[in-house]
Protein backbone atom coordinates (compact mmCIF):
# COMPACT_ATOMS: atom_id res chain seq x y z
CA UNK A 1 0.00 0.00 0.00
CA UNK A 2 1.12 3.43 -0.97
CA UNK A 3 -0.99 5.90 1.28
CA UNK A 4 1.32 5.49 4.68
CA UNK A 5 -1.29 8.16 6.19
CA UNK A 6 -3.41 6.49 8.98
CA UNK A 7 -6.38 8.63 10.25
CA UNK A 8 -7.13 8.41 13.74
CA UNK A 9 -10.09 9.85 15.89
CA UNK A 10 -9.41 11.56 18.93
CA UNK A 11 -12.00 12.02 21.52
CA UNK A 12 -12.65 15.97 20.34
CA UNK A 13 -14.01 14.54 17.15
CA UNK A 14 -11.19 15.21 14.89
CA UNK A 15 -9.29 13.00 12.50
CA UNK A 16 -5.56 13.09 13.04
CA UNK A 17 -4.07 11.94 10.20
CA UNK A 18 -0.54 10.37 11.30
CA UNK A 19 2.21 9.61 8.52
CA UNK A 20 3.41 6.16 9.24
CA UNK A 21 7.30 5.93 9.03
CA UNK A 22 8.79 3.08 6.41
CA UNK A 23 11.60 1.35 7.47
CA UNK A 24 14.25 2.28 5.48
CA UNK A 25 13.77 5.73 7.42
CA UNK A 26 13.55 3.72 10.67
CA UNK A 27 16.48 1.52 9.59
CA UNK A 28 18.77 4.73 9.06
CA UNK A 29 18.13 5.67 12.79
CA UNK A 30 18.17 2.47 14.05
CA UNK A 31 21.90 2.55 12.60
CA UNK A 32 22.96 5.91 13.60
CA UNK A 33 22.04 4.98 17.71
CA UNK A 34 23.60 1.49 17.24
CA UNK A 35 27.24 3.88 16.25
CA UNK A 36 26.22 6.10 18.90
CA UNK A 37 25.97 3.24 21.56
CA UNK A 38 28.54 1.49 20.00
CA UNK A 39 31.10 4.85 20.65
CA UNK A 40 30.09 5.60 23.89
CA UNK A 41 30.47 1.53 25.43
CA UNK A 42 33.87 2.01 23.83
CA UNK A 43 34.79 5.41 25.29
CA UNK A 44 33.04 4.26 28.99
CA UNK A 45 35.04 1.19 28.32
CA UNK A 46 38.13 2.98 27.95
CA UNK A 47 37.49 5.08 31.10
CA UNK A 48 36.40 2.36 33.32
CA UNK A 49 39.46 0.53 32.71
CA UNK A 50 41.55 2.93 34.41
CA UNK A 51 39.39 1.58 37.28
CA UNK A 52 41.76 -1.07 37.37
CA UNK A 53 39.73 -5.02 36.75
CA UNK A 54 36.13 -3.83 38.55
CA UNK A 55 35.93 -1.62 35.79
CA UNK A 56 34.97 -4.07 33.31
CA UNK A 57 31.58 -4.64 35.60
CA UNK A 58 30.88 -1.37 35.00
CA UNK A 59 31.48 -1.37 31.18
CA UNK A 60 28.97 -4.51 31.38
CA UNK A 61 26.63 -2.80 33.16
CA UNK A 62 27.22 0.00 30.47
CA UNK A 63 26.49 -2.45 28.00
CA UNK A 64 23.41 -3.97 29.78
CA UNK A 65 22.12 -0.29 29.95
CA UNK A 66 22.73 0.54 26.13
CA UNK A 67 21.10 -2.80 25.05
CA UNK A 68 18.07 -3.05 26.92
CA UNK A 69 17.07 0.17 29.25
CA UNK A 70 18.44 2.90 26.35
CA UNK A 71 15.53 2.45 23.87
CA UNK A 72 12.82 2.05 26.84
CA UNK A 73 14.28 5.83 28.53
CA UNK A 74 14.10 7.72 25.39
CA UNK A 75 10.82 6.51 24.22
CA UNK A 76 8.79 7.07 27.70
CA UNK A 77 10.79 10.27 28.96
CA UNK A 78 12.00 12.06 25.79
CA UNK A 79 8.81 12.45 23.69
CA UNK A 80 8.87 9.11 21.90
CA UNK A 81 12.52 9.90 20.32
CA UNK A 82 15.63 7.79 20.26
CA UNK A 83 18.51 10.43 19.45
CA UNK A 84 18.51 8.52 16.18
CA UNK A 85 15.18 8.94 15.91
CA UNK A 86 15.09 12.80 17.02
CA UNK A 87 17.56 13.17 14.03
CA UNK A 88 15.60 11.49 11.28
CA UNK A 89 12.34 13.57 12.89
CA UNK A 90 10.82 10.15 13.85
CA UNK A 91 8.71 9.55 16.56
CA UNK A 92 7.12 6.83 18.66
CA UNK A 93 3.71 7.16 19.93
CA UNK A 94 0.34 4.89 21.29
CA UNK A 95 -1.70 3.59 18.08
CA UNK A 96 -4.22 6.05 18.97
CA UNK A 97 -1.48 8.97 18.36
CA UNK A 98 -1.24 9.18 22.34
CA UNK A 99 2.49 9.52 23.92
CA UNK A 100 3.69 5.82 24.30
CA UNK A 101 4.11 4.89 27.84
CA UNK A 102 6.03 2.62 30.14
CA UNK A 103 4.55 -1.10 29.31
CA UNK A 104 3.88 -0.79 25.18
CA UNK A 105 7.63 0.71 25.31
CA UNK A 106 9.14 -2.48 27.01
CA UNK A 107 7.22 -4.84 24.86
CA UNK A 108 7.82 -3.38 21.41
CA UNK A 109 11.94 -2.86 22.85
CA UNK A 110 11.59 -6.67 24.48
CA UNK A 111 10.49 -7.77 21.23
CA UNK A 112 13.64 -6.52 18.83
CA UNK A 113 14.66 -10.32 19.92
CA UNK A 114 12.19 -11.29 17.80
CA UNK A 115 12.25 -8.83 15.25
CA UNK A 116 16.14 -9.14 14.72
CA UNK A 117 16.52 -12.45 14.53
CA UNK A 118 17.84 -13.80 11.16
CA UNK A 119 20.83 -11.55 11.51
CA UNK A 120 20.25 -8.17 11.49
CA UNK A 121 16.19 -7.54 11.75
CA UNK A 122 15.14 -9.95 8.99
CA UNK A 123 11.74 -10.37 10.38
CA UNK A 124 11.37 -6.81 11.08
CA UNK A 125 12.29 -5.83 8.01
CA UNK A 126 10.16 -8.46 6.45
CA UNK A 127 7.07 -7.87 8.37
CA UNK A 128 7.02 -3.84 8.25
CA UNK A 129 7.26 -4.30 4.63
CA UNK A 130 3.54 -6.22 4.73
CA UNK A 131 2.15 -4.30 7.07
CA UNK A 132 0.82 -0.75 5.68
CA UNK A 133 1.50 0.74 8.41
CA UNK A 134 5.22 -0.15 8.41
CA UNK A 135 5.23 -1.80 12.01
CA UNK A 136 7.04 -3.92 13.14
CA UNK A 137 6.70 -7.42 15.01
CA UNK A 138 7.30 -5.51 18.34
CA UNK A 139 5.09 -2.35 16.93
CA UNK A 140 2.20 -4.55 16.27
CA UNK A 141 2.02 -6.32 19.59
CA UNK A 142 2.70 -3.36 21.31
CA UNK A 143 0.21 -1.28 19.51
CA UNK A 144 2.44 1.40 19.05
CA UNK A 145 3.54 3.35 15.43
CA UNK A 146 6.61 5.19 14.14
CA UNK A 147 5.35 8.27 12.50
CA UNK A 148 7.01 11.46 11.00
CA UNK A 149 7.11 13.82 13.99
CA UNK A 150 8.55 16.77 11.84
CA UNK A 151 6.51 19.20 10.50
CA UNK A 152 4.01 18.60 7.00
CA UNK A 153 5.87 20.66 4.15
CA UNK A 154 4.06 24.05 5.02
CA UNK A 155 0.84 24.06 2.87
CA UNK A 156 1.61 26.26 -0.39
CA UNK A 157 0.18 29.17 -0.73
CA UNK A 158 -2.42 29.98 -3.46
CA UNK A 159 -1.00 32.52 -6.01
CA UNK A 160 -2.56 35.86 -5.41
CA UNK A 161 -4.43 37.11 -8.57
CA UNK A 162 -7.49 39.55 -8.89
CA UNK A 163 -10.48 37.42 -7.71
CA UNK A 164 -13.19 36.37 -10.29
CA UNK A 165 -17.00 34.86 -8.67
CA UNK A 166 -17.50 31.23 -11.00
CA UNK A 167 -19.88 31.59 -13.74
CA UNK A 168 -21.73 28.50 -12.33
CA UNK A 169 -22.30 26.77 -8.84
CA UNK A 170 -19.97 23.62 -8.48
CA UNK A 171 -19.89 21.41 -5.60
CA UNK A 172 -17.55 21.72 -2.39
CA UNK A 173 -15.28 18.88 -3.96
CA UNK A 174 -14.58 20.53 -7.09
CA UNK A 175 -14.55 23.80 -5.71
CA UNK A 176 -11.46 22.03 -3.14
CA UNK A 177 -10.26 20.55 -6.82
CA UNK A 178 -9.57 24.17 -8.61
CA UNK A 179 -8.12 25.37 -5.23
CA UNK A 180 -5.73 22.68 -4.90
CA UNK A 181 -4.90 22.82 -8.27
CA UNK A 182 -3.83 26.68 -7.92
CA UNK A 183 -1.92 25.76 -4.88
CA UNK A 184 -0.28 22.95 -5.89
CA UNK A 185 0.59 23.75 -9.67
CA UNK A 186 3.81 25.93 -9.36
CA UNK A 187 5.47 22.25 -8.37
CA UNK A 188 4.28 21.06 -11.74
CA UNK A 189 6.09 21.69 -15.65
CA UNK A 190 3.94 24.15 -17.55
CA UNK A 191 3.47 21.71 -19.71
CA UNK A 192 1.91 19.86 -17.55
CA UNK A 193 -0.15 22.75 -16.13
CA UNK A 194 -1.50 23.72 -19.54
CA UNK A 195 -2.85 20.35 -20.00
CA UNK A 196 -4.29 20.01 -16.32
CA UNK A 197 -6.08 22.90 -16.83
CA UNK A 198 -7.54 22.49 -20.51
CA UNK A 199 -9.44 19.75 -19.32
CA UNK A 200 -11.78 22.76 -17.73
CA UNK A 201 -11.96 24.55 -20.72
CA UNK A 202 -16.21 24.18 -20.60
CA UNK A 203 -15.53 26.27 -17.40
CA UNK A 204 -13.00 28.87 -18.39
CA UNK A 205 -13.67 28.98 -21.75
CA UNK A 206 -9.67 29.03 -22.20
CA UNK A 207 -6.37 27.00 -23.34
CA UNK A 208 -2.98 27.51 -22.36
CA UNK A 209 -1.48 29.74 -19.94
CA UNK A 210 -4.40 31.72 -20.06
CA UNK A 211 -6.55 28.80 -18.29
CA UNK A 212 -3.97 28.43 -15.77
CA UNK A 213 -4.60 32.33 -14.97
CA UNK A 214 -8.54 31.93 -14.80
CA UNK A 215 -8.36 29.29 -12.48
CA UNK A 216 -5.92 31.13 -10.20
CA UNK A 217 -8.75 33.58 -10.15
CA UNK A 218 -11.56 31.74 -9.78
CA UNK A 219 -9.57 30.04 -6.59
CA UNK A 220 -8.48 33.37 -5.60
CA UNK A 221 -12.30 34.22 -5.42
CA UNK A 222 -13.49 31.06 -4.12
CA UNK A 223 -11.02 31.60 -0.61
CA UNK A 224 -12.89 35.08 -0.60
CA UNK A 225 -10.09 37.09 -1.30
CA UNK A 226 -10.59 41.20 -2.50
CA UNK B 1 -18.06 31.93 5.43
CA UNK B 2 -15.02 32.25 3.27
CA UNK B 3 -11.54 30.71 3.62
CA UNK B 4 -9.50 34.00 4.19
CA UNK B 5 -12.37 35.81 6.42
CA UNK B 6 -12.05 32.67 8.77
CA UNK B 7 -8.40 32.66 8.97
CA UNK B 8 -8.73 36.27 9.81
CA UNK B 9 -10.97 36.13 12.49
CA UNK B 10 -9.29 33.17 13.81
CA UNK B 11 -5.14 33.23 13.14
CA UNK B 12 -4.18 35.18 16.20
CA UNK B 13 -5.98 32.59 18.49
CA UNK B 14 -3.94 29.50 16.55
CA UNK B 15 -1.14 31.40 16.74
CA UNK B 16 -0.99 31.59 20.32
CA UNK B 17 -2.05 28.31 21.08
CA UNK B 18 1.06 26.86 18.68
CA UNK B 19 3.49 29.39 20.58
CA UNK B 20 2.72 28.03 24.12
CA UNK B 21 2.68 24.15 22.70
CA UNK B 22 6.05 24.80 20.81
CA UNK B 23 7.53 26.71 24.42
CA UNK B 24 5.93 23.68 26.60
CA UNK B 25 8.02 21.48 24.21
CA UNK B 26 11.56 23.26 25.20
CA UNK B 27 10.87 24.96 28.59
CA UNK B 28 7.82 23.04 30.37
CA UNK B 29 8.31 24.60 33.45
CA UNK B 30 8.52 27.98 31.87
CA UNK B 31 5.08 27.31 29.74
CA UNK B 32 3.40 26.08 32.34
CA UNK B 33 3.80 28.49 34.85
CA UNK B 34 2.45 30.78 32.16
CA UNK B 35 -0.78 32.54 31.81
CA UNK B 36 -1.88 30.34 28.97
CA UNK B 37 -1.49 27.34 30.88
CA UNK B 38 -4.84 27.26 32.54
CA UNK B 39 -6.76 28.00 28.93
CA UNK B 40 -4.77 24.96 27.19
CA UNK B 41 -7.68 22.36 27.38
CA UNK B 42 -10.62 25.17 25.97
CA UNK B 43 -7.85 26.71 23.43
CA UNK B 44 -7.01 23.30 22.17
CA UNK B 45 -11.12 22.01 22.21
CA UNK B 46 -11.56 25.83 20.01
CA UNK B 47 -8.86 24.42 17.26
CA UNK B 48 -9.84 21.34 16.82
CA UNK B 49 -13.69 22.68 16.23
CA UNK B 50 -12.10 25.19 13.64
CA UNK B 51 -10.32 21.99 12.37
CA UNK B 52 -13.45 20.10 11.64
CA UNK B 53 -15.10 23.48 10.18
CA UNK B 54 -12.22 23.94 7.97
CA UNK B 55 -12.87 20.46 7.12
CA UNK B 56 -16.22 20.31 6.02
CA UNK B 57 -16.07 23.59 4.67
CA UNK B 58 -13.12 21.95 2.44
CA UNK B 59 -10.90 25.03 3.07
CA UNK B 60 -7.46 24.55 1.41
CA UNK B 61 -4.46 22.37 2.53
CA UNK B 62 -2.87 25.79 3.38
CA UNK B 63 -5.51 25.97 6.71
CA UNK B 64 -6.18 22.36 7.17
CA UNK B 65 -2.41 21.38 7.63
CA UNK B 66 -1.73 23.95 9.82
CA UNK B 67 -4.84 23.25 12.46
CA UNK B 68 -3.74 19.56 11.87
CA UNK B 69 0.02 20.49 13.37
CA UNK B 70 -1.63 22.10 16.50
CA UNK B 71 -3.83 19.71 17.20
CA UNK B 72 -1.49 16.97 17.00
CA UNK B 73 0.87 19.03 19.40
CA UNK B 74 -1.64 19.58 21.56
CA UNK B 75 -3.35 15.59 21.44
CA UNK B 76 0.01 14.76 22.45
CA UNK B 77 0.45 17.26 25.44
CA UNK B 78 -3.45 16.71 26.36
CA UNK B 79 -2.98 12.77 26.81
CA UNK B 80 0.10 12.16 27.76
CA UNK B 81 0.81 9.91 30.62
CA UNK B 82 1.21 10.70 34.27
CA UNK B 83 4.91 11.37 35.46
CA UNK B 84 6.00 7.62 36.83
CA UNK B 85 5.73 7.71 40.81
CA UNK B 86 8.21 5.64 43.20
CA UNK B 87 5.22 4.73 45.20
CA UNK B 88 3.74 2.67 42.17
CA UNK B 89 6.97 1.18 41.67
CA UNK B 90 6.96 -0.01 45.26
CA UNK B 91 3.50 -1.26 44.92
CA UNK B 92 4.28 -3.47 42.10
CA UNK B 93 6.85 -5.27 43.54
CA UNK B 94 5.29 -5.44 46.84
CA UNK B 95 1.79 -6.26 45.62
CA UNK B 96 1.22 -5.93 41.88
CA UNK B 97 4.01 -8.86 40.76
CA UNK B 98 3.71 -11.67 43.04
CA UNK B 99 -0.33 -11.20 42.30
CA UNK B 100 0.58 -11.99 38.71
CA UNK B 101 3.18 -14.51 39.35
CA UNK B 102 -0.04 -16.36 41.24
CA UNK B 103 -2.65 -15.47 38.74
CA UNK B 104 -0.85 -17.00 35.94
CA UNK B 105 0.36 -20.06 38.38
CA UNK B 106 -0.47 -22.50 35.77
CA UNK B 107 2.01 -21.01 33.20
CA UNK B 108 4.55 -20.73 36.03
CA UNK B 109 3.57 -24.85 36.93
CA UNK B 110 5.13 -25.63 33.34
CA UNK B 111 7.72 -23.08 33.58
CA UNK B 112 9.00 -24.95 37.02
CA UNK B 113 8.71 -28.23 35.23
CA UNK B 114 10.46 -27.37 32.08
CA UNK B 115 13.20 -25.99 34.43
CA UNK B 116 13.72 -28.47 37.05
CA UNK B 117 12.99 -32.03 35.14
CA UNK B 118 15.63 -31.65 32.69
CA UNK B 119 17.98 -30.20 35.69
CA UNK B 120 17.17 -33.58 37.90
CA UNK B 121 17.72 -35.37 35.13
CA UNK B 122 21.19 -34.56 34.15
CA UNK B 123 21.99 -34.59 37.94
CA UNK B 124 21.18 -38.16 38.20
CA UNK B 125 22.63 -39.37 35.14
CA UNK B 126 26.18 -37.68 35.61
CA UNK B 127 26.03 -38.57 39.54
CA UNK B 128 25.37 -42.71 37.94
CA UNK B 129 27.68 -42.24 35.22
CA UNK B 130 30.29 -39.34 35.95
CA UNK B 131 31.60 -39.55 31.86
CA UNK B 132 28.58 -38.28 30.91
CA UNK B 133 29.36 -34.98 31.48
CA UNK B 134 31.93 -35.07 28.57
CA UNK B 135 29.30 -35.40 26.35
CA UNK B 136 28.01 -32.72 27.71
CA UNK B 137 30.31 -30.03 27.91
CA UNK B 138 34.04 -29.64 26.59
CA UNK B 139 36.75 -30.78 28.22
CA UNK B 140 38.06 -26.75 28.52
CA UNK B 141 34.31 -26.09 29.99
CA UNK B 142 35.01 -28.72 32.78
CA UNK B 143 38.64 -27.82 33.83
CA UNK B 144 36.65 -24.19 34.62
CA UNK B 145 33.80 -25.33 36.24
CA UNK B 146 36.53 -27.57 38.57
CA UNK B 147 38.49 -24.67 38.91
CA UNK B 148 36.21 -22.14 40.21
CA UNK B 149 34.70 -24.47 42.64
CA UNK B 150 37.95 -26.01 43.89
CA UNK B 151 37.63 -26.37 47.72
CA UNK B 152 41.15 -24.56 47.74
CA UNK B 153 39.51 -21.57 46.02
CA UNK B 154 39.51 -18.59 48.23
CA UNK B 155 36.70 -17.08 45.91
CA UNK B 156 34.19 -20.23 45.06
CA UNK B 157 32.34 -19.81 41.74
CA UNK B 158 34.33 -17.87 39.74
CA UNK B 159 38.24 -18.75 38.09
CA UNK B 160 39.06 -14.74 38.13
CA UNK B 161 37.70 -11.55 38.67
CA UNK B 162 36.58 -9.25 40.99
CA UNK B 163 33.24 -8.77 42.64
CA UNK B 164 32.26 -6.09 40.75
CA UNK B 165 33.06 -7.49 37.44
CA UNK B 166 31.45 -10.57 37.97
CA UNK B 167 27.76 -7.88 39.27
CA UNK B 168 28.38 -6.57 35.66
CA UNK B 169 28.73 -10.06 34.11
CA UNK B 170 25.80 -11.51 36.41
CA UNK B 171 23.29 -8.47 35.17
CA UNK B 172 24.40 -8.59 31.64
CA UNK B 173 23.80 -12.43 30.91
CA UNK B 174 20.92 -13.54 33.38
CA UNK B 175 18.59 -10.59 32.54
CA UNK B 176 19.54 -10.87 29.07
CA UNK B 177 18.44 -14.65 29.03
CA UNK B 178 15.27 -13.48 30.96
CA UNK B 179 14.17 -11.23 28.51
CA UNK B 180 15.18 -13.60 25.79
CA UNK B 181 13.06 -16.09 27.28
CA UNK B 182 10.17 -14.01 27.92
CA UNK B 183 10.42 -12.55 23.99
CA UNK B 184 11.18 -15.90 21.90
CA UNK B 185 8.21 -17.00 23.68
CA UNK B 186 6.24 -15.21 20.45
CA UNK B 187 7.54 -18.19 18.57
CA UNK B 188 4.76 -20.27 19.79
CA UNK B 189 7.05 -20.38 23.09
CA UNK B 190 9.34 -22.51 21.48
CA UNK B 191 12.10 -20.30 22.40
CA UNK B 192 10.84 -20.44 26.18
CA UNK B 193 10.39 -24.32 26.45
CA UNK B 194 13.92 -24.35 24.68
CA UNK B 195 15.75 -21.69 27.15
CA UNK B 196 14.14 -23.15 30.17
CA UNK B 197 14.88 -26.87 28.90
CA UNK B 198 18.75 -26.11 27.87
CA UNK B 199 19.24 -24.43 31.22
CA UNK B 200 17.75 -27.21 33.30
CA UNK B 201 20.34 -29.32 31.66
CA UNK B 202 23.37 -27.49 31.91
CA UNK B 203 22.69 -26.64 35.73
CA UNK B 204 21.88 -30.58 36.77
CA UNK B 205 25.09 -31.27 34.80
CA UNK B 206 27.23 -28.52 36.44
CA UNK B 207 25.73 -29.68 39.97
CA UNK B 208 26.14 -33.69 38.86
CA UNK B 209 29.66 -33.51 37.84
CA UNK B 210 31.12 -31.04 40.91
CA UNK B 211 28.88 -33.48 43.00
CA UNK B 212 30.86 -36.64 41.30
CA UNK B 213 34.42 -35.79 41.81
CA UNK B 214 33.96 -34.20 45.20
CA UNK B 215 33.88 -30.62 45.00
CA UNK B 216 29.92 -30.81 46.07
CA UNK B 217 30.48 -28.80 49.22
CA UNK B 218 31.62 -25.64 47.26
CA UNK B 219 28.77 -25.97 44.89
CA UNK B 220 26.17 -25.96 46.87
CA UNK B 221 27.70 -23.51 49.24
CA UNK B 222 28.11 -20.75 46.33
CA UNK B 223 24.65 -21.47 44.99
CA UNK B 224 22.43 -21.40 47.72
CA UNK B 225 22.08 -17.90 48.33
CA UNK B 226 21.34 -16.43 44.98
CA UNK B 227 19.41 -19.89 43.75
CA UNK B 228 16.26 -18.74 45.54
CA UNK B 229 16.00 -15.14 43.20
CA UNK B 230 17.79 -16.74 40.27
CA UNK B 231 16.22 -19.82 39.42
CA UNK B 232 12.39 -18.36 40.26
CA UNK B 233 13.32 -15.23 37.86
CA UNK B 234 14.44 -17.84 34.82
CA UNK B 235 10.75 -19.60 36.11
CA UNK B 236 8.81 -16.76 35.75
CA UNK B 237 10.58 -15.32 32.91
CA UNK B 238 9.48 -18.53 30.98
CA UNK B 239 6.06 -18.76 32.34
CA UNK B 240 5.92 -15.03 30.80
CA UNK B 241 7.34 -16.75 27.35
CA UNK B 242 4.69 -19.43 27.69
CA UNK B 243 1.75 -17.63 27.83
CA UNK B 244 2.53 -15.34 25.20
CA UNK B 245 2.92 -17.83 22.58
CA UNK B 246 0.01 -20.24 23.99
CA UNK B 247 -1.85 -16.20 23.76
CA UNK B 248 -0.87 -17.14 19.68
CA UNK B 249 -1.90 -20.78 19.52
CA UNK B 250 -4.80 -20.62 21.53
CA UNK B 251 -6.42 -16.61 21.60
CA UNK B 252 -9.75 -17.98 22.94
CA UNK B 253 -12.42 -16.06 22.29
CA UNK B 254 -10.07 -12.94 21.42
CA UNK B 255 -9.22 -11.79 18.19
CA UNK B 256 -5.32 -12.67 17.50
CA UNK B 257 -4.12 -9.43 18.25
CA UNK B 258 -5.76 -8.40 21.01
CA UNK B 259 -5.13 -11.93 22.83
CA UNK B 260 -0.93 -11.40 21.93
CA UNK B 261 -1.39 -8.01 23.22
CA UNK B 262 -2.78 -8.76 26.35
CA UNK B 263 -0.38 -11.82 26.49
CA UNK B 264 2.41 -9.49 25.81
CA UNK B 265 1.47 -6.53 28.72
CA UNK B 266 1.35 -9.34 31.40
CA UNK B 267 3.87 -11.02 29.93
CA UNK B 268 6.32 -7.75 30.14
CA UNK B 269 5.25 -7.11 33.65
CA UNK B 270 6.45 -10.46 34.65
CA UNK B 271 9.49 -9.79 33.11
CA UNK B 272 10.14 -6.61 34.75
CA UNK B 273 9.50 -8.67 38.11
CA UNK B 274 12.36 -11.01 37.23
CA UNK B 275 14.54 -7.92 36.05
CA UNK B 276 14.08 -6.66 40.18
CA UNK B 277 14.85 -10.68 41.11
CA UNK B 278 17.94 -11.04 39.20
CA UNK B 279 19.02 -7.65 40.15
CA UNK B 280 19.10 -8.77 43.93
CA UNK B 281 20.14 -12.13 42.72
CA UNK B 282 23.05 -10.74 41.03
CA UNK B 283 24.09 -8.43 44.51
CA UNK B 284 24.01 -11.82 46.72
CA UNK B 285 25.83 -14.24 44.22
CA UNK B 286 28.99 -11.15 43.37
CA UNK B 287 29.10 -10.01 47.35
CA UNK B 288 27.59 -12.90 49.10
CA UNK B 289 27.83 -16.58 48.04
CA UNK B 290 31.39 -16.15 46.67
CA UNK B 291 32.64 -15.44 50.18
CA UNK B 292 34.49 -19.16 51.05
CA UNK B 293 35.34 -18.60 54.08
CA UNK B 294 31.73 -18.46 56.04
CA UNK B 295 30.95 -21.48 58.07
CA UNK B 296 28.42 -24.04 56.44
CA UNK B 297 25.62 -23.00 58.60
CA UNK B 298 25.87 -19.12 57.77
CA UNK B 299 25.35 -19.86 53.99
CA UNK B 300 22.87 -22.65 54.28
CA UNK B 301 21.18 -20.77 56.80
CA UNK B 302 21.02 -17.54 54.80
CA UNK B 303 20.37 -19.62 52.07
CA UNK B 304 17.53 -20.80 53.39
CA UNK B 305 16.15 -17.65 54.41
CA UNK B 306 15.98 -16.27 50.87
CA UNK B 307 14.44 -19.00 49.46
CA UNK B 308 11.67 -18.86 52.08
CA UNK B 309 11.58 -15.13 51.37
CA UNK B 310 11.41 -15.72 48.19
CA UNK B 311 8.34 -18.32 48.09
CA UNK B 312 6.06 -16.09 51.10
CA UNK B 313 6.51 -12.87 48.88
CA UNK B 314 5.14 -15.17 45.74
CA UNK B 315 2.58 -17.17 47.80
CA UNK B 316 1.31 -13.81 50.09
CA UNK B 317 2.42 -10.35 48.74
CA UNK B 318 -0.14 -8.17 47.69
CA UNK B 319 -3.03 -10.96 49.37
CA UNK B 320 -5.87 -9.66 50.72
CA UNK B 321 -4.45 -5.88 50.48
CA UNK B 322 -6.99 -2.95 50.31
CA UNK B 323 -5.12 -2.15 46.74
CA UNK B 324 -6.62 -4.83 44.73
CA UNK B 325 -6.00 -3.74 40.91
Amino acid sequence: MLDTVREIETPEGVSLRLRAAGAFGRAQAWLLDTLLRAVVFFVGLGIFSMLGRGGVGLGLLLLFALTWVYNVVCEVWFHGQTIGKRVLGLRVVNADATPITLLPSVVRNLLRVVDALPGIYGVGLVVSIIDPSARRVGDIVAGTLVIHADELPAGSKVPVAAPQPLPLPLDADEQAALIEFAERSPQLTPQRQEELANILHPLTGREGSAAIAQISAYANGLLGRT
Amino acid sequence: MKQEQFVALHAEEWDKLGTWLAQLDRQPKLAMGGEHALDFPVAYRRVCHHLSLARARGYSREVTDRLQQIVQMGHRQLYRPPAPRWHKLAMFLVADFPRLVRQQWRYMLVALFLLYAPAVVAYVLILWKPALAHSLFTTRQLADFDKMYDPANSHIGRSSGTDLQMFGYYIMNNVSIAFRTFASGLLFGVGAIYVLAANGVVIGGVAGHLNAIGYGGPFWRFVVGHSGFELTAIVIAGGAGLQFGLSLLAPGRLPRELALRRAAWIGARLAMGAFAMLIAAAFIEAYWSSIASLPDVVKFGSGACIWLLVLWWLMRGGAGSKHAA
